[in-house]
Protein backbone atom coordinates (compact mmCIF):
# COMPACT_ATOMS: atom_id res chain seq x y z
CA UNK A 1 0.00 0.00 0.00
CA UNK A 2 1.25 3.47 -0.86
CA UNK A 3 1.99 5.70 2.15
CA UNK A 4 -0.31 8.78 2.48
CA UNK A 5 2.65 11.13 2.01
CA UNK A 6 3.31 9.61 -1.42
CA UNK A 7 -0.27 10.21 -2.70
CA UNK A 8 -0.44 13.72 -1.25
CA UNK A 9 2.81 14.86 -2.85
CA UNK A 10 1.52 15.61 -6.40
CA UNK A 11 -1.48 17.49 -5.03
CA UNK A 12 0.71 19.50 -2.67
CA UNK A 13 3.07 20.39 -5.49
CA UNK A 14 0.17 21.47 -7.73
CA UNK A 15 -1.34 23.51 -4.88
CA UNK A 16 1.92 25.39 -4.37
CA UNK A 17 2.20 26.13 -8.08
CA UNK A 18 -1.48 27.12 -8.33
CA UNK A 19 -1.09 29.67 -5.58
CA UNK A 20 1.73 31.35 -7.45
CA UNK A 21 0.62 31.44 -11.11
CA UNK A 22 2.37 33.82 -13.48
CA UNK A 23 1.80 34.73 -17.10
CA UNK A 24 4.42 33.65 -19.60
CA UNK A 25 6.34 36.57 -21.05
CA UNK A 26 8.04 35.50 -24.23
CA UNK A 27 9.15 39.02 -25.13
CA UNK A 28 9.92 41.21 -22.17
CA UNK A 29 9.32 44.47 -24.02
CA UNK A 30 10.14 46.61 -21.05
CA UNK A 31 13.75 45.38 -21.10
CA UNK A 32 14.77 47.04 -24.40
CA UNK A 33 12.99 49.61 -26.56
CA UNK A 34 10.05 49.31 -24.16
CA UNK A 35 8.83 52.85 -24.74
CA UNK A 36 8.64 52.21 -28.50
CA UNK A 37 6.12 49.41 -27.88
CA UNK A 38 4.31 51.48 -25.26
CA UNK A 39 3.90 54.28 -27.82
CA UNK A 40 2.75 51.82 -30.48
CA UNK A 41 0.18 50.14 -28.21
CA UNK A 42 -1.07 53.30 -26.48
CA UNK A 43 -3.54 54.42 -29.21
CA UNK A 44 -4.71 50.85 -29.80
CA UNK A 45 -5.94 50.55 -26.22
CA UNK A 46 -8.03 53.74 -26.38
CA UNK A 47 -11.49 53.38 -28.00
CA UNK A 48 -11.49 57.11 -28.86
CA UNK A 49 -8.37 56.78 -31.02
CA UNK A 50 -9.64 53.57 -32.59
CA UNK A 51 -12.99 55.11 -33.60
CA UNK A 52 -11.38 58.32 -34.89
CA UNK A 53 -8.71 56.49 -36.91
CA UNK A 54 -11.37 54.20 -38.37
CA UNK A 55 -13.56 57.20 -39.23
CA UNK A 56 -10.66 58.95 -40.93
CA UNK A 57 -9.72 55.83 -42.90
CA UNK A 58 -13.34 55.33 -44.01
CA UNK A 59 -13.60 58.98 -45.02
CA UNK A 60 -10.35 58.90 -46.99
CA UNK A 61 -11.29 55.56 -48.56
CA UNK A 62 -14.69 56.90 -49.62
CA UNK A 63 -12.97 59.73 -51.53
CA UNK A 64 -11.10 57.31 -53.76
CA UNK A 65 -7.65 55.71 -53.92
CA UNK A 66 -5.98 58.94 -55.11
CA UNK A 67 -6.75 60.90 -51.95
CA UNK A 68 -6.55 57.85 -49.70
CA UNK A 69 -2.90 57.31 -50.64
CA UNK A 70 -1.99 60.70 -49.15
CA UNK A 71 -3.22 59.59 -45.75
CA UNK A 72 -0.55 56.87 -45.58
CA UNK A 73 2.07 59.64 -45.58
CA UNK A 74 0.13 62.27 -43.64
CA UNK A 75 -0.99 60.03 -40.77
CA UNK A 76 2.42 59.49 -39.09
CA UNK A 77 3.47 63.09 -39.82
CA UNK A 78 0.28 64.47 -38.28
CA UNK A 79 0.65 62.24 -35.23
CA UNK A 80 4.22 63.46 -34.75
CA UNK A 81 3.17 67.10 -35.17
CA UNK A 82 0.45 66.71 -32.52
CA UNK A 83 2.86 64.88 -30.26
CA UNK A 84 5.41 67.71 -30.54
CA UNK A 85 2.75 70.37 -29.91
CA UNK A 86 1.69 68.66 -26.70
CA UNK A 87 5.23 67.93 -25.46
CA UNK A 88 6.68 71.38 -26.23
CA UNK A 89 3.75 73.77 -25.86
CA UNK A 90 1.21 71.70 -23.94
CA UNK A 91 -1.53 72.24 -26.55
CA UNK A 92 -3.38 70.07 -29.02
CA UNK A 93 -5.86 68.13 -26.92
CA UNK A 94 -9.53 68.65 -27.72
CA UNK A 95 -11.19 66.61 -24.98
CA UNK A 96 -14.16 64.28 -25.19
CA UNK A 97 -16.50 66.93 -26.62
CA UNK A 98 -14.08 67.80 -29.43
CA UNK A 99 -13.52 64.13 -30.24
CA UNK A 100 -17.29 63.61 -30.29
CA UNK A 101 -17.63 66.56 -32.68
CA UNK A 102 -15.03 65.03 -35.01
CA UNK A 103 -16.84 61.67 -34.94
CA UNK A 104 -20.18 63.31 -35.72
CA UNK A 105 -18.70 65.46 -38.51
CA UNK A 106 -16.81 62.64 -40.22
CA UNK A 107 -19.69 60.22 -39.66
CA UNK A 108 -22.25 62.57 -41.19
CA UNK A 109 -19.99 63.28 -44.19
CA UNK A 110 -19.70 59.53 -44.75
CA UNK A 111 -23.38 58.74 -44.12
CA UNK A 112 -24.62 61.49 -46.44
CA UNK A 113 -22.06 60.74 -49.16
CA UNK A 114 -21.67 64.51 -49.59
CA UNK A 115 -17.87 64.68 -49.45
CA UNK A 116 -17.29 63.01 -52.81
CA UNK A 117 -19.33 65.61 -54.65
CA UNK A 118 -18.04 68.71 -52.90
CA UNK A 119 -15.82 71.17 -54.77
CA UNK A 120 -13.95 71.80 -51.53
CA UNK A 121 -13.30 68.07 -51.12
CA UNK A 122 -9.51 68.46 -50.98
CA UNK A 123 -9.64 71.17 -48.31
CA UNK A 124 -12.19 69.17 -46.33
CA UNK A 125 -9.96 66.10 -46.54
CA UNK A 126 -6.89 68.07 -45.50
CA UNK A 127 -8.71 69.65 -42.57
CA UNK A 128 -10.05 66.31 -41.36
CA UNK A 129 -6.60 64.68 -41.58
CA UNK A 130 -4.95 67.57 -39.74
CA UNK A 131 -7.55 67.65 -36.96
CA UNK A 132 -7.74 63.92 -36.32
CA UNK A 133 -4.02 63.12 -36.55
CA UNK A 134 -2.77 66.15 -34.60
CA UNK A 135 -5.29 65.80 -31.79
CA UNK A 136 -4.68 62.07 -31.59
CA UNK A 137 -0.92 62.65 -31.39
CA UNK A 138 -1.43 65.25 -28.66
CA UNK A 139 -3.77 63.09 -26.57
CA UNK A 140 -1.32 60.16 -26.76
CA UNK A 141 1.55 62.44 -25.74
CA UNK A 142 -0.49 63.59 -22.76
CA UNK A 143 -0.92 59.97 -21.72
CA UNK A 144 2.82 59.26 -21.84
CA UNK A 145 4.46 58.47 -18.49
CA UNK A 146 6.90 61.22 -17.33
CA UNK A 147 9.83 58.78 -17.13
CA UNK A 148 9.23 57.45 -20.67
CA UNK A 149 11.66 58.12 -23.51
CA UNK A 150 9.72 60.60 -25.67
CA UNK A 151 11.64 59.80 -28.88
CA UNK A 152 10.96 56.07 -28.65
CA UNK A 153 7.33 56.67 -27.64
CA UNK A 154 6.75 59.04 -30.59
CA UNK A 155 8.43 56.61 -33.00
CA UNK A 156 6.17 53.81 -31.76
CA UNK A 157 3.08 56.01 -32.06
CA UNK A 158 3.92 57.11 -35.63
CA UNK A 159 4.74 53.53 -36.66
CA UNK A 160 1.44 52.25 -35.27
CA UNK A 161 -0.40 55.03 -37.10
CA UNK A 162 1.34 54.18 -40.36
CA UNK A 163 0.70 50.42 -40.10
CA UNK A 164 -2.91 50.65 -38.90
CA UNK A 165 -3.99 53.29 -41.40
CA UNK A 166 -2.29 51.48 -44.31
CA UNK A 167 -4.04 48.20 -43.50
CA UNK A 168 -7.40 49.91 -42.97
CA UNK A 169 -7.11 51.91 -46.20
CA UNK A 170 -6.12 48.82 -48.16
CA UNK A 171 -9.24 47.00 -46.94
CA UNK A 172 -11.58 49.97 -47.46
CA UNK A 173 -10.28 50.87 -50.93
CA UNK A 174 -10.48 47.21 -51.99
CA UNK A 175 -14.08 47.11 -50.77
CA UNK A 176 -15.25 50.43 -52.20
CA UNK A 177 -13.14 50.72 -55.36
CA UNK A 178 -12.44 47.19 -56.63
CA UNK A 179 -10.37 47.06 -59.83
CA UNK A 180 -12.97 44.82 -61.44
CA UNK A 181 -16.54 44.53 -60.26
CA UNK A 182 -18.66 42.09 -62.18
CA UNK A 183 -20.93 41.19 -59.29
CA UNK A 184 -23.06 44.33 -59.61
CA UNK A 185 -22.66 45.13 -55.91
CA UNK A 186 -21.11 48.60 -56.32
CA UNK A 187 -24.21 50.23 -54.82
CA UNK A 188 -24.10 48.00 -51.77
CA UNK A 189 -20.40 48.68 -51.25
CA UNK A 190 -21.13 52.42 -51.01
CA UNK A 191 -24.02 51.71 -48.62
CA UNK A 192 -21.70 49.75 -46.31
CA UNK A 193 -19.53 52.86 -45.94
CA UNK A 194 -22.62 55.02 -45.35
CA UNK A 195 -23.89 52.66 -42.63
CA UNK A 196 -20.44 52.71 -40.96
CA UNK A 197 -20.56 56.52 -41.11
CA UNK A 198 -23.97 56.67 -39.46
CA UNK A 199 -22.79 54.32 -36.70
CA UNK A 200 -19.72 56.52 -36.06
CA UNK A 201 -21.86 59.67 -35.99
CA UNK A 202 -24.28 57.96 -33.59
CA UNK A 203 -21.42 56.99 -31.26
CA UNK A 204 -20.13 60.58 -31.43
CA UNK A 205 -23.57 61.98 -30.60
CA UNK A 206 -23.89 59.83 -27.51
CA UNK A 207 -20.39 60.65 -26.32
CA UNK A 208 -21.07 64.35 -26.95
CA UNK A 209 -24.20 64.10 -24.84
CA UNK A 210 -22.25 62.52 -22.02
CA UNK A 211 -19.48 65.15 -22.29
CA UNK A 212 -22.10 67.93 -22.15
CA UNK A 213 -23.63 66.32 -19.09
CA UNK A 214 -20.21 66.17 -17.41
CA UNK A 215 -19.51 69.82 -18.30
CA UNK A 216 -22.87 70.95 -16.99
CA UNK A 217 -22.34 68.88 -13.84
CA UNK A 218 -25.84 67.44 -14.13
CA UNK B 1 -8.88 0.74 -7.85
CA UNK B 2 -5.40 -0.13 -8.98
CA UNK B 3 -2.92 1.93 -6.95
CA UNK B 4 -0.79 2.77 -9.96
CA UNK B 5 -3.84 3.89 -11.91
CA UNK B 6 -4.99 6.05 -8.98
CA UNK B 7 -1.57 7.70 -8.74
CA UNK B 8 -1.57 8.37 -12.49
CA UNK B 9 -5.01 9.96 -12.27
CA UNK B 10 -3.89 12.13 -9.36
CA UNK B 11 -0.80 13.29 -11.21
CA UNK B 12 -2.79 13.91 -14.38
CA UNK B 13 -5.34 15.93 -12.44
CA UNK B 14 -2.60 17.98 -10.82
CA UNK B 15 -1.01 18.62 -14.23
CA UNK B 16 -4.35 19.75 -15.76
CA UNK B 17 -4.99 22.05 -12.78
CA UNK B 18 -1.53 23.52 -13.19
CA UNK B 19 -1.92 24.16 -16.93
CA UNK B 20 -5.33 25.76 -16.48
CA UNK B 21 -4.21 27.99 -13.61
CA UNK B 22 -5.16 31.66 -14.06
CA UNK B 23 -4.98 34.78 -11.95
CA UNK B 24 -8.20 35.66 -10.13
CA UNK B 25 -10.20 38.59 -11.58
CA UNK B 26 -12.81 39.84 -9.13
CA UNK B 27 -14.20 42.64 -11.35
CA UNK B 28 -13.95 41.67 -15.01
CA UNK B 29 -16.65 44.09 -16.20
CA UNK B 30 -14.79 47.26 -15.27
CA UNK B 31 -13.36 49.85 -17.69
CA UNK B 32 -13.54 49.63 -21.46
CA UNK B 33 -14.48 45.93 -21.54
CA UNK B 34 -17.30 46.47 -19.05
CA UNK B 35 -18.69 49.44 -20.99
CA UNK B 36 -18.49 47.56 -24.30
CA UNK B 37 -20.20 44.46 -22.92
CA UNK B 38 -22.97 46.36 -21.12
CA UNK B 39 -23.58 48.58 -24.17
CA UNK B 40 -23.68 45.59 -26.51
CA UNK B 41 -25.98 43.56 -24.26
CA UNK B 42 -28.44 46.39 -23.50
CA UNK B 43 -30.39 46.24 -26.79
CA UNK B 44 -30.12 42.44 -26.95
CA UNK B 45 -31.22 41.57 -23.42
CA UNK B 46 -34.22 43.91 -23.49
CA UNK B 47 -36.85 41.93 -25.41
CA UNK B 48 -38.90 45.06 -26.22
CA UNK B 49 -35.85 46.70 -27.84
CA UNK B 50 -34.76 43.51 -29.58
CA UNK B 51 -38.05 42.73 -31.33
CA UNK B 52 -38.58 46.35 -32.39
CA UNK B 53 -35.09 46.55 -33.95
CA UNK B 54 -35.63 43.29 -35.84
CA UNK B 55 -39.08 44.53 -36.96
CA UNK B 56 -37.48 47.69 -38.42
CA UNK B 57 -35.20 45.49 -40.55
CA UNK B 58 -38.07 43.20 -41.58
CA UNK B 59 -40.29 46.11 -42.60
CA UNK B 60 -37.45 47.77 -44.49
CA UNK B 61 -36.90 44.54 -46.43
CA UNK B 62 -40.61 44.32 -47.23
CA UNK B 63 -40.74 47.95 -48.40
CA UNK B 64 -37.63 47.52 -50.57
CA UNK B 65 -35.34 50.32 -51.78
CA UNK B 66 -34.80 53.03 -50.63
CA UNK B 67 -36.26 52.07 -47.20
CA UNK B 68 -34.11 48.93 -47.18
CA UNK B 69 -30.89 50.94 -46.82
CA UNK B 70 -32.10 54.37 -45.65
CA UNK B 71 -33.53 52.96 -42.43
CA UNK B 72 -30.28 51.32 -41.21
CA UNK B 73 -28.37 54.51 -42.11
CA UNK B 74 -30.70 56.98 -40.40
CA UNK B 75 -32.07 54.90 -37.50
CA UNK B 76 -28.84 54.88 -35.41
CA UNK B 77 -28.49 58.65 -35.87
CA UNK B 78 -32.05 59.42 -34.78
CA UNK B 79 -31.77 56.92 -31.94
CA UNK B 80 -28.55 58.59 -30.80
CA UNK B 81 -30.40 61.93 -30.69
CA UNK B 82 -32.90 60.28 -28.35
CA UNK B 83 -29.91 58.90 -26.43
CA UNK B 84 -28.54 62.42 -25.94
CA UNK B 85 -31.92 63.50 -24.53
CA UNK B 86 -31.75 60.55 -22.12
CA UNK B 87 -28.17 61.34 -21.08
CA UNK B 88 -29.06 64.98 -20.44
CA UNK B 89 -32.09 63.95 -18.40
CA UNK B 90 -34.68 65.47 -20.74
CA UNK B 91 -37.91 63.58 -19.96
CA UNK B 92 -40.11 62.04 -22.66
CA UNK B 93 -43.80 61.21 -22.12
CA UNK B 94 -44.46 57.57 -21.21
CA UNK B 95 -41.28 56.12 -22.76
CA UNK B 96 -41.97 52.49 -21.77
CA UNK B 97 -45.45 52.59 -23.29
CA UNK B 98 -44.21 54.09 -26.56
CA UNK B 99 -41.46 51.45 -26.78
CA UNK B 100 -44.08 48.74 -26.27
CA UNK B 101 -46.28 50.45 -28.85
CA UNK B 102 -43.36 50.43 -31.32
CA UNK B 103 -43.19 46.61 -31.18
CA UNK B 104 -46.97 46.40 -31.68
CA UNK B 105 -47.08 48.87 -34.60
CA UNK B 106 -43.91 47.73 -36.40
CA UNK B 107 -44.75 44.04 -35.91
CA UNK B 108 -48.30 44.71 -37.12
CA UNK B 109 -46.97 46.54 -40.20
CA UNK B 110 -44.82 43.50 -41.06
CA UNK B 111 -47.69 41.08 -40.38
CA UNK B 112 -50.14 42.85 -42.74
CA UNK B 113 -47.35 43.80 -45.20
CA UNK B 114 -48.28 47.49 -44.87
CA UNK B 115 -47.13 49.39 -47.98
CA UNK B 116 -46.85 52.79 -46.31
CA UNK B 117 -45.34 55.70 -48.28
CA UNK B 118 -41.62 56.01 -47.58
CA UNK B 119 -41.97 59.38 -45.81
CA UNK B 120 -44.66 58.07 -43.45
CA UNK B 121 -42.67 54.91 -42.67
CA UNK B 122 -39.51 56.94 -42.03
CA UNK B 123 -41.35 59.39 -39.75
CA UNK B 124 -42.96 56.59 -37.75
CA UNK B 125 -39.67 54.73 -37.33
CA UNK B 126 -37.88 57.98 -36.40
CA UNK B 127 -40.35 58.74 -33.60
CA UNK B 128 -39.92 55.25 -32.18
CA UNK B 129 -36.13 55.49 -32.58
CA UNK B 130 -36.04 58.60 -30.37
CA UNK B 131 -37.82 56.72 -27.57
CA UNK B 132 -35.60 53.63 -27.88
CA UNK B 133 -32.49 55.84 -27.85
CA UNK B 134 -33.79 57.70 -24.83
CA UNK B 135 -34.05 54.45 -22.87
CA UNK B 136 -30.44 53.58 -23.80
CA UNK B 137 -29.25 57.09 -22.98
CA UNK B 138 -30.72 56.97 -19.50
CA UNK B 139 -28.55 53.90 -18.85
CA UNK B 140 -25.38 55.43 -20.39
CA UNK B 141 -24.05 57.40 -17.39
CA UNK B 142 -24.08 54.22 -15.28
CA UNK B 143 -21.76 52.41 -17.69
CA UNK B 144 -18.12 51.79 -16.83
CA UNK B 145 -16.83 53.58 -19.94
CA UNK B 146 -19.29 55.79 -21.85
CA UNK B 147 -17.45 55.63 -25.19
CA UNK B 148 -17.21 51.83 -25.04
CA UNK B 149 -20.89 51.68 -24.01
CA UNK B 150 -21.83 53.82 -27.03
CA UNK B 151 -19.79 51.62 -29.39
CA UNK B 152 -21.34 48.42 -28.02
CA UNK B 153 -24.87 49.78 -28.12
CA UNK B 154 -24.63 51.13 -31.69
CA UNK B 155 -23.00 47.90 -32.93
CA UNK B 156 -25.69 45.73 -31.33
CA UNK B 157 -28.47 47.90 -32.74
CA UNK B 158 -26.97 47.83 -36.22
CA UNK B 159 -26.51 44.07 -36.08
CA UNK B 160 -30.14 43.62 -34.99
CA UNK B 161 -31.24 45.66 -38.01
CA UNK B 162 -28.98 43.45 -40.11
CA UNK B 163 -30.69 40.36 -38.67
CA UNK B 164 -34.08 41.82 -39.55
CA UNK B 165 -33.02 42.74 -43.09
CA UNK B 166 -31.45 39.30 -43.65
CA UNK B 167 -34.60 37.56 -42.41
CA UNK B 168 -36.62 39.98 -44.53
CA UNK B 169 -34.85 38.76 -47.67
CA UNK B 170 -36.91 35.57 -47.27
CA UNK B 171 -39.84 37.56 -48.73
CA UNK B 172 -38.47 36.69 -52.19
CA UNK B 173 -40.03 33.26 -51.78
CA UNK B 174 -43.75 32.66 -51.02
CA UNK B 175 -43.02 30.40 -48.03
CA UNK B 176 -40.45 32.88 -46.72
CA UNK B 177 -42.93 35.72 -47.11
CA UNK B 178 -45.43 33.85 -44.94
CA UNK B 179 -42.70 33.17 -42.37
CA UNK B 180 -41.74 36.87 -42.24
CA UNK B 181 -45.37 37.89 -41.78
CA UNK B 182 -45.72 35.30 -39.01
CA UNK B 183 -42.64 36.81 -37.32
CA UNK B 184 -44.28 40.21 -37.59
CA UNK B 185 -47.45 38.84 -35.98
CA UNK B 186 -45.41 37.32 -33.14
CA UNK B 187 -43.65 40.67 -32.59
CA UNK B 188 -47.02 42.46 -32.55
CA UNK B 189 -48.34 39.97 -29.97
CA UNK B 190 -45.30 40.57 -27.78
CA UNK B 191 -45.83 44.32 -28.19
CA UNK B 192 -49.45 43.90 -27.04
CA UNK B 193 -48.22 42.06 -23.96
CA UNK B 194 -45.62 44.78 -23.21
CA UNK B 195 -48.29 47.44 -23.67
CA UNK B 196 -50.79 45.67 -21.39
CA UNK B 197 -48.11 45.26 -18.72
CA UNK B 198 -47.14 48.92 -19.05
CA UNK B 199 -50.74 50.09 -18.79
CA UNK B 200 -51.33 47.96 -15.70
CA UNK B 201 -48.32 49.63 -14.04
CA UNK B 202 -49.66 53.15 -14.64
Amino acid sequence: MTPPTMTARPWLLALVLLLAPGLAEAHIIAARLGDFYTGALHPLTDPQDIVLWLALALFAGSLGPGRARWLVLLMPLGLLAGFLLQVTLGIGQIGALGAAGLMVGLGLLLASGLATGLAAGNRLFGGAVLLVTATSGASNAAGMAPEANATLFAAGLASAGYVVITLLLAAIVALRWPSTDTSGTAGWRAIVLRVCGSWIAAIGLMIGGFALKSLAGV
Amino acid sequence: MNIRLRQSLQRGGALVALILAQGAAAHEQAGVAGGLVSGFLHPITGLDHLVAMVAVGLWGAQLGAPALWVLPVTFPLVMALGGVLGVLGVPLPMPELVIALSALVLGGAVAVRLRAPFGVAALLVAVFAVFHGHAHGVELPKAANPLAYGIGFVLATGLLHGCGITLGLLTRWPQGDRLVRALGAAIALLGTDFLATGLRML
